[in-house]
């Protein structure tokens, strides 16, 4: 064991046993798995991506890129790729390594970091080019075989998601000593403050040794924090800001169960938060840069802040004889703690040839050996690091090695300001030449970005910047730690650069060779270095390596970094799982399933259903064992024998009321309507101003000022939208208005010779004779005692009715109906049926028959066009020279020769016997079995297709060509005979 | 996700509420048969697109379900002011 | 016609310790526009109507600068009324009685069960008023009749997916308190 009594905030008092490839290990509560298996010796954790080395955390949070485990809850809840270094550990948890096989101490894969050359920079685009025919065969199996992070999951995740709105004055993102006092100096406000971390406090939770305000830095925490909530600040833990979206909306991912041992009943896995801040504080710190000399990533080398984190907040020494190497103050202080702790420190190896006395002299005191001007240039050990080489250096030079054993190296290339919420803000940086770091300049939101994310350093000084962000003093810190560095590209070395391996991404495997060589091979920008190599692609964006492949790109291109460019940071901050991103939106409640008030007898009279934008809709009726075919056939024979009904409650209904409600409906539709009297309806085709077909549907002139006009089901709202568009717009002068009144009626569809015969007894106030009510009559009256507006419409070339009731009556008069139908051999009939009746009709539908190119001409529907009208929505369109052109694609009908039905979106050629690639002359639109014409009917567009009656067209498939003629596009009694009582 | 005032409601809200309806101060020619192909070409399909501010049209769909106008600038996505329909078009410098 | 229907049953669909979902009664629902000189309209409908959108009076609520929800027991007066004025103050008086469902949202944590759905700041909407916005993808209208008990006015075929969001909220924000 390696833990060190009386350090670190973990709870020893209170055990946890959990698994680490099948092995049980004990930690503590408050113990991530990272840092309990450090504490039991274990620093092996992983295997990289592409070489498969060995691999140990370099980082103790959330910008962990090597410790990757999946982490088991039962069947179900298996999560790959989560960071040991932020998974708390619970009892019973189960974790295993990656990339490994078959054990994770002896790997095949590894084979790769032999095969080191072939896999360098650029080798998804080099190394697989040839032979062109070895690429599925051999290169992608054996790729996809060997890459890939981590394990998907196979089974539906379990687990429930939520996601909330919030409203708050202020949000403070990082709860360090900079976000407190952010908080503090902001209290009265509403005020939200989040961290990602379990505990809220940041750096104050690895330096415990600070004093504010005279109080030792835990306290004061402790206290700060319960004023803080007692305030009514909101502090959110385990809550990860994500993102940065526009006008200050910060996506919050909250997680609620991943570190309980049980889960609580009713309580989702991870909740989404959409918050929208007026003010948004960035306090998140800064996020220390490794090292890059050979062997950097050998289990054992660690960031040197991350070891003083392990030790101060865990109470785990990450090694008995540590090496520390940097070029910056603050790995002094990573060594001295760990010296005091028990640790004999090996050497602190520095970079630099100078440094402040006071670092010198408690090196001194407490015995640690220093060599200054001094660099790493290798690394030993298989599974944990056991040497490291170091050796002098002067300008220029690099001198003799020694060897120094040691069971950990910490390193610091110093620190990098966490910009990656504040790049999400399309904030601007700017270039800190002295201290090789970008630093935030403006940004376009109302954003404070304080503390060490701002290039602030020391406690003292995060303090100041986040109170003076509410214009807040801030308290006064003892035994703070502040210092200053010097950036480096890779170390110097006496060994051959070409061979070294000196990683930059630790998780993509990406050396400073292979940044090099991207440069040599043309690459001058960071986006297209960063392509190339995947420097920074992982799933941890880059946070250590983006910063070093920079300077490296920079220094190999002999500009400055500003000139490089950084790459952009995107959300989401850390990866985020699809279920909170899903939240609600699953299963059932994916999304809005709108259902009519029939729906509920259909679905208990065996209903197949389907999908019709936003509504479920009964697709047809089958009985037991019949096939969908044959439900249909004998759906269609039984309305045009008997009489059937339909649930047409789904078809958009617009009230259209006012004075100028006829102009109105002039200007919409391309029929005239000053003519059509009141109780009468006729059939409006609505076209685009482009003059292509955008809906029908019929329109009763329900009285002199009132319309009652049906859209397709679909186009419901999209018709509204536009006929308001107009109105409030173009037309504001006129006295009319739109209510739609979709839901306001349930619509149930009579069809069939004895329609009238079962409708007639239940109506009061109408005879339904062709003289009293003919076809395309409309009225209100009251059907079954319930009040009714009656249409007397067809879309099945039957004798139809259309009866409209309030909506929630519908399945009340549908029972009505269907009681007092018996008699006539009632048939429930459904959206397929339909679809073929009405094709037998030769009636589009459109968005099936038509496609957004289609004019009512193409359509055969030149009937509809008011020509004598100065102005139709379309009109104009209509005219334009390519939709008067010749060979327009028009709707005919086709037989098929051998009687076989084709397939809807099929393609047409006139001549089969031509070279491939084909000239295509339109395709299938609609194709049915039909009772009624005795073989299978279709609509297609087919190029002439008016001109062209009679003639046989070709229809090639997979297995063989089909022939068909072109026939009008009505099938059925094109006399309307059937119409009439 | 923008946040967006609706000069109706006279209330700054979420996006979500709101839908988009393309450029706006295209007015719909009085008698569009008297246009020329060219003329018909420009009103139908011709847009300015242009990179900064632009002048378009919004819809507060699910509030007062107005359609209005705005100033967005389409490099920041910021709106520099949002007014009725039928309006003037503001002058940008006085949107500075 | 137009008398007040539902096909639900009122009463509660959802409750917990953190807040109660209940149907409310059917009653009468009329879609009010016009605009110019109201005078007339008020005068038929014996009220004046709000004229800030969001405002409301005893009955009618201003959704647009000419739009107006009108709830009221019996619609059958009021359609008379205003008929009798078209032809001098033309209007759209328009039923929906029958197109949507009210329900009752209270509890101390009714105004955050909103906030699973509704992404406008709830506390935006002051007692005594109401808004129309978006939940979850559908249009509603909500009333706030205190600081904890809401009215939400939402189309049929709608209602089940908000119902399912609410449910689910219900037993998430008693959990929490737990
Ligand atoms: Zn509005």
């Amino acid at each position: 064991m390696t833990r060190v009594p009386g350090k670190g905030r973990v709870d020893l008092s209170q055990p946890v046993e959990f698994t680490f490839d099948g092995k049980t290990f004990r930690g503590g509560k408050g113990d991530t798995v990272a840092s309990a298996l450090l504490a039991n010796g274990v620093h092996l954790m992983g295997r990289s991506f592409k070489y498969h080395r060995p691999r140990g955390p370099v980082a103790a949070g959330s910008e962990e890129p090597n410790a990757l485990i999946g982490t088991r809850r039962g069947p179900g809840r298996y999560e790959p790729n989560t960071r040991a270094t932020v998974q708390e550990i619970w009892q019973g948890l189960q974790t295993n390594s990656q990339n490994k096989y078959p054990s994770l101490k002896f790997d095949i894969g590894a084979v790769n970091d032999a095969a080191y050359m072939m896999f360098s920079a650029g080798f998804y685009y080099k190394t697989f080019m040839w032979p062109k025919n070895f690429w599925h065969k051999v290169y992608e199996p054996f790729i996809r075989a060997a890459a890939g992070l981590g394990v998907s999951p196979t089974e539906e995740d379990p687990d429930t998601y939520a996601s909330r709105n919030l409203h708050c004055d202020v949000l403070i993102v990082g709860a360090g000593p900079a976000g407190i006092a952010a908080a503090k100096a902001a209290a009265g406000q509403r005020v939200v403050l989040v961290d990602e971390n379990a505990e809220a406090g940041g750096t104050l939770l690895s330096e415990p040794q600070a004093v504010i305000d005279g109080v030792p830095a835990w306290d004061w925490l402790a206290s700060e924090l319960a004023a803080l909530k007692a305030a009514g600040v909101k502090v959110m833990t385990r809550t990860t800001a994500i993102a940065y979206y526009h006008q200050n909306m910060v996506g919050l991912c909250e997680r609620l169960t991943d570190h309980l041992p049980t889960l609580p009943a009713d309580t989702p896995r991870e909740r989404l938060w959409r918050v929208r801040a007026k003010q948004v504080i960035l306090a998140q710190g800064a996020l220390e840069k490794p090292l890059v000399f050979n062997g950097n990533d050998r289990p054992g080398v660690m960031l040197a802040g991350s070891a003083q984190t392990y030790l101060n907040r865990y109470g785990v020494l990450v090694g008995k004889m540590p090496v520390v190497v940097t070029s910056h103050d603050s790995a002094w202080y990573a060594a001295f703690d760990l010296q005091k702790a028990g640790a004999k420190v090996q050497a602190i190896v520095d970079l630099r040839g100078t440094v402040r006395d006071d670092l010198l002299a408690e090196a001194k005191l407490l015995g640690i050996p220093v060599k200054l001007s001094h660099t790493v240039t290798a690394t030993s050990g298989r599974l944990r690091i056991r040497s490291v080489r170091v050796n002098p250096t002067s300008p220029g030079k690099v001198g003799a090695r020694v060897e120094i054993a040691c069971d950990a190296l910490l390193m610091s290339g110093g620190w990098t300001p966490s910009l990656h919420l504040f790049s999400h803000t399309q904030g601007k940086l700017t270039w800190d030449a002295g201290r090789t770091t970008f630093l935030p300049a403006a940004t376009p939101e109302d954003c404070v970005i304080v503390g060490a994310s701002a290039g602030a350093w020391g406690i003292e000084a995060a303090l100041r910047a986040g109170a003076a962000a509410f214009g807040g003093t801030a308290p006064t810190v003892e035994h703070d730690r502040t210092g200053s560095g010097v950036s480096q590209v890779e170390l110097p070395t006496d060994l051959n650069a070409g061979r070294a391996k000196a990683f930059v991404d630790y998780q993509n495997d990406v050396t400073a060779k292979d940044l090099r060589l991207a440069v040599r091979e043309g690459m001058s920008s960071i986006e297209h270095v960063k392509r190339y190599t995947t420097n920074g692609m992982a799933t941890d964006q880059g946070k250590l390596s983006n910063i070093n492949g920079l300077n490296i790109a920079a220094d190999a291109l002999n500009r400055r970094q500003p000139e490089v460019g950084l790459t952009t940071f995107r959300p989401p901050y850390t990866p985020t799982s699809f279920g909170a991103f899903a939240g609600y939106h699953r299963g059932t409640h994916f999304e809005v399933t709108r259902k009519t008030q029939i729906d509920s007898w259909a679905a208990e009279n065996g209903a197949v259903f389907e999908p019709v934008g936003q509504w479920r809709r009964a697709w047809y009726f089958p009985k037991t064992g019949e096939t969908m075919d044959a439900a249909v056939l004998r759906e269609c024979r039984s309305v045009r024998a008997g009489v059937g009904i339909f649930d047409a409650s789904t078809l958009g209904k617009i009230e259209v009321v006012g004075p100028d409600a006829t102009e109105f409906m002039n200007r919409m539709y391309t029929n005239p309507w000053a003519g059509l009297k009141p109780g009468r309806c006729r059939y409006g085709l609505l076209l685009g101003e482009d003059g292509y077909i955008r809906d029908d549907g019929v329109i009763g002139r329900m009285s002199q000022d009132r319309f009652h006009v049906t859209t397709t089901t679909g186009g419901a709202a999209r018709v509204l939208n536009m006929m308001e568009d107009y109105l409030q717009t173009e037309w504001p002068d006129l006295n009319v208005w739109l209510t739609s009144v979709t839901e306001q009626w349930s619509t149930i569809a009579l069809n069939g010779p004895h329609a009238a015969k079962l409708l007639a007894p239940l109506v009061e106030g109408v005879d339904l004779t062709d003289e009293a009510f003919p076809h395309m009559s409309c009225v209100e009256c009251t059907v079954a005692g319930m009040p009714a507006r009656l249409f007397r419409v067809s879309f099945t070339g039957e004798i139809g009715f259309e009866v409209n009731v309030p909506a929630p009556m519908g399945r009340a008069l549908w029972e009505v109906l269907w009681k007092a139908g018996q008699q006539y051999g009632i048939t429930a009939y459904g959206t397929e049926t339909m679809h073929v009746l009405r094709a037998e009709k030769g009636y589009i539908i459109v968005g099936q028959d038509t496609d957004g190119t289609v004019t009512p001409h193409d359509a055969g529907m030149s009937w509809a066009i008011g020509a004598k009208k100065p102005d139709f929505v379309g009109k104009r369109g209509m005219a334009r020279p390519d939709l008067v052109a010749k060979g327009r694609k028009q709707l005919v009908g086709l037989l098929t020769e051998d009687r076989s039905r084709l397939e809807e979106g099929a393609q047409i050629v006139f001549d089969p016997d031509q070279p491939i690639p084909m000239k295509m002359v339109g395709h299938v639109t609609s194709s049915y079995l039909s009772d009624a014409v005795g073989q299978p009917i279709a609509l297609a567009l087919v190029e002439g297709g008016h001109d062209r009656m009679g003639q046989t067209v070709h229809i090639p498939m997979p297995d063989r060509t089909i022939a068909a003629k072109i026939t009008g596009a009505v099938f059925v009694d094109p006399e309307n005979a059937r119409l009439k009582l | 996700m923008l946040l967006i005032h609706c000069p109706y409601c006279d209330e700054t809200l979420p996006e979500a509420e709101f839908t988009y309806a393309g450029e706006a101060h295209i007015v719909r020619p009085l008698d569009p048969s008297a246009q020329t192909d060219e003329q018909w070409e420009t009103f139908m399909f011709i847009r300015r697109n242009p990179k900064g501010p632009h002048y378009e049209r919004w819809r507060h769909l699910h509030g007062c379900a107005r359609y209005f106008n705005a100033v967005r600038d389409t490099v920041t996505d910021k709106f520099l002011t949002t007014y009725k329909a039928g309006e003037p078009r503001p002058d940008l410098e006085s949107l500075k | 016609m137009n008398k007040a229907v539902s096909s639900f049953v009122p009463g509660v669909l959802a409750t917990s310790t953190a807040a109660t979902v209940s149907l409310a009664a059917p009653m009468g629902r009329l879609s009010l526009r016009a605009r110019g000189d109201l005078s007339a309209l008020d005068a038929a409908l014996g009220m004046t109507l709000p004229t800030r959108i969001g405002q409301r009076n005893a009955g009618a609520i201003c959704l647009g600068p000419d739009e107006w929800m009108l709830h009221a027991d019996d619609i059958v007066p009021i359609v008379a009324a205003c008929a009798a004025i078209y032809e001098g103050h033309p209007h759209s008086l328009t039923d929906v009685s029958g197109r949507e469902i009210t329900l009752l949202i209270e509890g101390p944590r009714a105004a955050e069960l909103l906030t699973l759905g509704c992404a406008r700041d709830i506390d935006s909407i002051p007692v005594g008023e109401g808004r129309r916005t978006v939940c979850d993808g559908a249009t509603v209208i909500l009333w706030r009749d205190a600081p904890d008990r809401f009215r939400m006015d939402v189309w049929h075929s709608f209602a089940p997916h908000l119902l399912h969001l609410f449910e689910t909220g219900c037993r998430e924000l008693a959990a929490e308190a737990a």
